[in-house]
């Protein structure tokens, strides 16, 4: 094999106090198209944003052309010839195709003006190289995605770049699409130009990669390539031999009556055909990939959007939520993922942050709509106590609590109401060991009594941790469901990675 | 900037508190000052009894439209209908008591009613139409003038207008105090309690927080804007009514010129007590400090021009350094 272009030995970062890269290692020849996988979370972003020259190492060492590099911006980076096209797209609306391919880019001038035309002769040859069919001076709007994508392309060759780094490329490609991206993808490689190809699809990795590395909990744990290079042996490096011995909440209980019941919801293109039943006193974890449908799952149980076609069922009863407000009348509780966006007033008190919730329960009476402030800071006191938030006191605002402290505050807003079904998306992201124990406690004591909860999560631990049963989406379909001693890490992770085209007839209706 | 940015950074613990209470004080501070200034300055006529009640009486109608105008910003949304809606409020009610000779009661409901209505079709075309406020409430504003000059023909109602609706305006409740400040404190302290103090306000105020979060905490966010828009509608309706009364008459823009007051006070408000939060008992500050500024350049016989640097000047000076303030306390 040639000399690398690009090696990468032991870098390592950490963001806070979380260790996001413990030391990965990794090499990319001259016109090679190199596989990167890994589960979420296993540092696949942090280590392209370091080569981007987003973030900075703490330790390890880039070389390029075997020369040690320090990359420190996004200019160096273009410079040192990588480009990156992230899973959200550059490009400006507004602008031609020409325009967005010379986004960024230095551009030709005359007279001080910049010579659109002689720009124009420069870049057709590469347009049409990649298979650009729109004409550089049209614009971009309305152009598909597969169009932007090739716009990327471009843009990265005419900065002459000799690694193209493409993140999640066909998440958002029809097939045919995806076919012509793999045919310009082999043709860089042809002509020299190397590509580092991240991809939850392990199909597409495998016909076109010629060697992978996987990522898992911040360290590089494997190169595959050739004969080693397989499905199985993916599977494999990417859950991990040995898997962490996960303490298994208790799941001898008997679970109660369905509560909630969903069929063949769908609503495109994020969610298709999903049945599940929520029993009282279970805990049931949604598990997968991000991206699989669990949120935009949980916003249509919700209310907060509407399903373009199945129904659902509450207590036995047709329930079809026009807005999160009937299903929190209905008896549903939701704790969202974004807490600071999508849950938290920050700049408002404890109080009101768990008040808002309960408004019903703080008036004086039907006659007297006053607020009884009394009786919310004592709500507030009671549920400080019993969550054990820190903080000074009721009238604290939320924004200057702790991460931990906040999911509290956000979970604690549902359980003054004790509703039939909570619905909590990744609660313990972002949130410390401790803090994440007392919530997950809080989660099974909520079940014990009798309520049925959701959980989402993105990290494999934390299901087994947590749930009595488990279902695993992929592309917005549940494609496997686990039950006691058959919910581990291995089996989530696994499932999470199934082709759901393959799975469609055995999962039951 | 970036030399704040560094020195900011030096800042003491003592000098970050004390920007901190300057962030949040600094309008109230400035307000006293400026009265103790102009009284020392004017002993005799400026920190008198009357003049002090003529300038609260003055400055009610801009503090009952700003009160209004304050529920429409809590709940995240921007009213510029209100002040084409006043004078076409004002132009009617003078319409109905002179032409139609309606009882002044029945006119006066009519009147707040219509308020109302105005602003449903502005809350509803930003909720459910989905057309940004500014361009829903101008729209909405620019077709009320036109309703004002066709109701009118363009002619001001001038002759006889009865003695009774002067009096709404110009009369005096229980130990002399004018009306006007009477509907002001009845008024603003009724927006004050729906907003601070019951559970109807804890969703104004979630909604105007974070309406995202509002929404997934089961709060129906687009009721309570509509309730924003109709509660400033109305305000609205009632600064028009007493300006009619007051000028005697029914002029087709005579109200125009409370909008930029009532954004004024509104935005002098939000840098009162609270970080950048709109609330009522801000707006209440704001205008004060309108209306003293105005009232103590009249008195030094300022021209009419500097009054309106003033009151732009201190618009920014005001907001600016409260959030100039609050961020160098926050590093």
């Amino acid at each position: 094999m040639a000399a690398p272009f690009l090696v990468a030995r032991d870098i390592a970062k950490a963001f806070g106090g979380t260790q996001a890269l413990k030391g990965v290692s990794l090499d990319i020849a001259p016109g090679e198209i190199h596989g990167l996988v890994g589960a979420n979370g296993a540092g696949k972003s942090t280590f392209i944003r370091i080569l981007a020259g987003l973030n900075h190492p703490d330790a390890g060492r880039v070389e390029i052309d075997g020369q040690g590099r320090e990359i420190g911006t996004p200019q160096r980076a273009t410079e040192l010839g990588m480009s990156f096209i992230h899973q959200e797209l550059a490009f400006v609306p507004g602008m031609t195709v020409l325009q967005n391919i010379m986004l960024g880019v230095p551009k030709k001038t005359r007279f001080g003006l910049t010579d659109w035309r002689a720009i124009a002769r420069d870049v057709a040859p590469i347009a049409r190289r990649v298979g650009i069919s729109a004409p550089l001076n049209a614009g971009v709007k309305g152009l598909s995605t597969a169009e932007i994508w090739l716009i990327n392309i471009c843009r990265a060759l005419v900065r002459k770049a000799r690694l193209i780094v493409m993140d999640e490329p066909t998440a958002s490609l029809a097939a045919s699409e995806a076919e012509r991206l793999f045919a310009i993808v082999r043709d860089l490689s042809a002509s020299g130009v190397a590509v580092l190809y991240i991809s939850h699809r392990l199909d597409e990795i495998l016909s076109l990669c010629t060697r992978v590395s996987v990522f898992r909990d911040g360290r590089s744990v494997a190169e595959l390539a050739g004969d080693a290079l397989n499905r199985p042996a993916l599977v494999e490096a990417i859950v991990g031999g040995a898997i962490r011995d996960v303490q298994r909440a208790a799941t001898a209980r008997q679970r109660g009556d369905v509560v909630m019941e969903a069929k063949k919801l769908t609503r495109a293109p994020k969610v298709h055909g999903v049945s599940l039943q929520l029993h009282a006193g279970e805990v049931l974890g949604i598990g997968g990939l991000v991206g699989a449908g669990r949120t935009e799952l949980a916003r249509l149980l919700f209310g907060a959007d509407r399903p373009d076609s199945g129904e659902m069922m509450l207590m036995g009863r047709p329930y079809a939520p026009a807005s999160p407000a009937a299903a929190v009348q209905a008896g549903l509780g939701l704790v969202p993922e974004e807490r600071r966006a999508e849950a938290l007033f920050l700049s408002k008190s404890i109080a009101f942050n768990l008040g808002i919730a309960n408004l019903d329960k703080l008036a004086f009476g039907r006659y007297l709509p006053l607020m009884n402030r009394r009786a919310r800071t004592s709500m507030a006191g009671e549920m400080i106590r019993s969550l054990s938030i820190k903080a000074q006191s009721a009238s604290t605002p939320v924004g200057r609590l702790s991460g931990g402290n906040q999911q509290k505050v956000a979970i604690g807003r549902w359980l003054q109401r004790i509703p039939k079904v909570l619905i909590l998306d990744e609660p313990t992201r972002g949130v410390d060991i401790g803090a994440r124990a007392e919530i997950h406690r809080l989660i099974r004591q909520q079940a014990e009594a009798g309520m049925a909860v959701l959980v989402i999560s993105s990290e494999p631990d934390e299901l087994p941790e947590l749930c009595d049963r488990v279902l695993v989406m992929a592309e917005g379909r549940i494609v496997r469901e686990l039950t006691g001693p058959a919910v581990s890490r291995k089996a989530i992770v696994e499932a999470s990675y199934l082709e759901p085209e393959a799975v469609m007839e055995d999962h039951p209706a | 900037m970036s030399n704040v940015a560094i020195s900011a950074r030096r800042l003491s613990p003592g000098a970050k508190a004390a920007l901190g209470i300057f962030a949040r004080y600094g309008t109230i501070i400035g307000l006293l000052a400026m009265i103790a200034t102009f009284s020392i300055l004017s002993p005799g006529a400026f920190p008198t009894v009357s003049n002090f009640t003529n300038v609260l009486n003055q400055a009610s109608l801009a503090m009952i439209i700003a009160g209004g105008l304050t529920l429409a910003v809590v709940v995240g949304e921007l009213d510029l209908s209100i002040g084409f809606a006043a004078s076409l409020h004002g132009i009617l009610i003078t319409g109905l008591v002179v032409h139609d000779k309606l009882p002044i009661p029945l006119a006066v409901v009519i009147v707040i009613a219509l308020g109302a209505v105005i602003g449903l079709v502005n809350g509803f075309i930003v909720t459910k139409v989905k057309v940004n406020s500014v361009i829903a409430t101008l729209g909405v504003g620019t077709i009320l003038t036109g309703l004002a000059f066709a109701y009118s023909a363009g002619v001001p109602i001038v002759a006889g207008v009865p003695e009774a609706f002067l009096q709404l305006s110009l009369g005096r409740w229980l130990f002399g105090i004018p009306n006007n400040i009477v509907a002001m404190i009845v008024v603003l302290g009724g927006l004050w309690l729906l907003v601070e103090r019951t559970p109807l306000g804890q969703e104004i105020q979630a909604v105007g927080g974070n309406a995202v979060a509002a929404r997934l905490a089961g709060v129906n966010v687009d009721r309570i804007k509509i309730l924003g828009f109709v509660i400033s509608g109305m305000c609205a309706a009632l600064t028009g009514i007493l300006l009619a009364s007051r000028l005697g008459s029914g002029t087709a823009s005579a109200a125009d010129s409370y909008l930029l007051t009532a954004f004024a006070a509104v935005f002098l408000g939000s840098a009162t007590l609270r970080d950048g939060e709109f609330h009522v008992l801000g707006t209440l500050v704001g205008a004060l400090i309108i209306a003293f500024g105005f009232n103590g350049l009249n008195i030094f016989g300022a021209p009419t021009f500097s009054q309106y640097v003033l009151q732009g000047a201190i618009l920014i000076i005001a907001v600016g350094m409260a959030s100039l303030g609050r961020s160098l306390a926050e590093r």
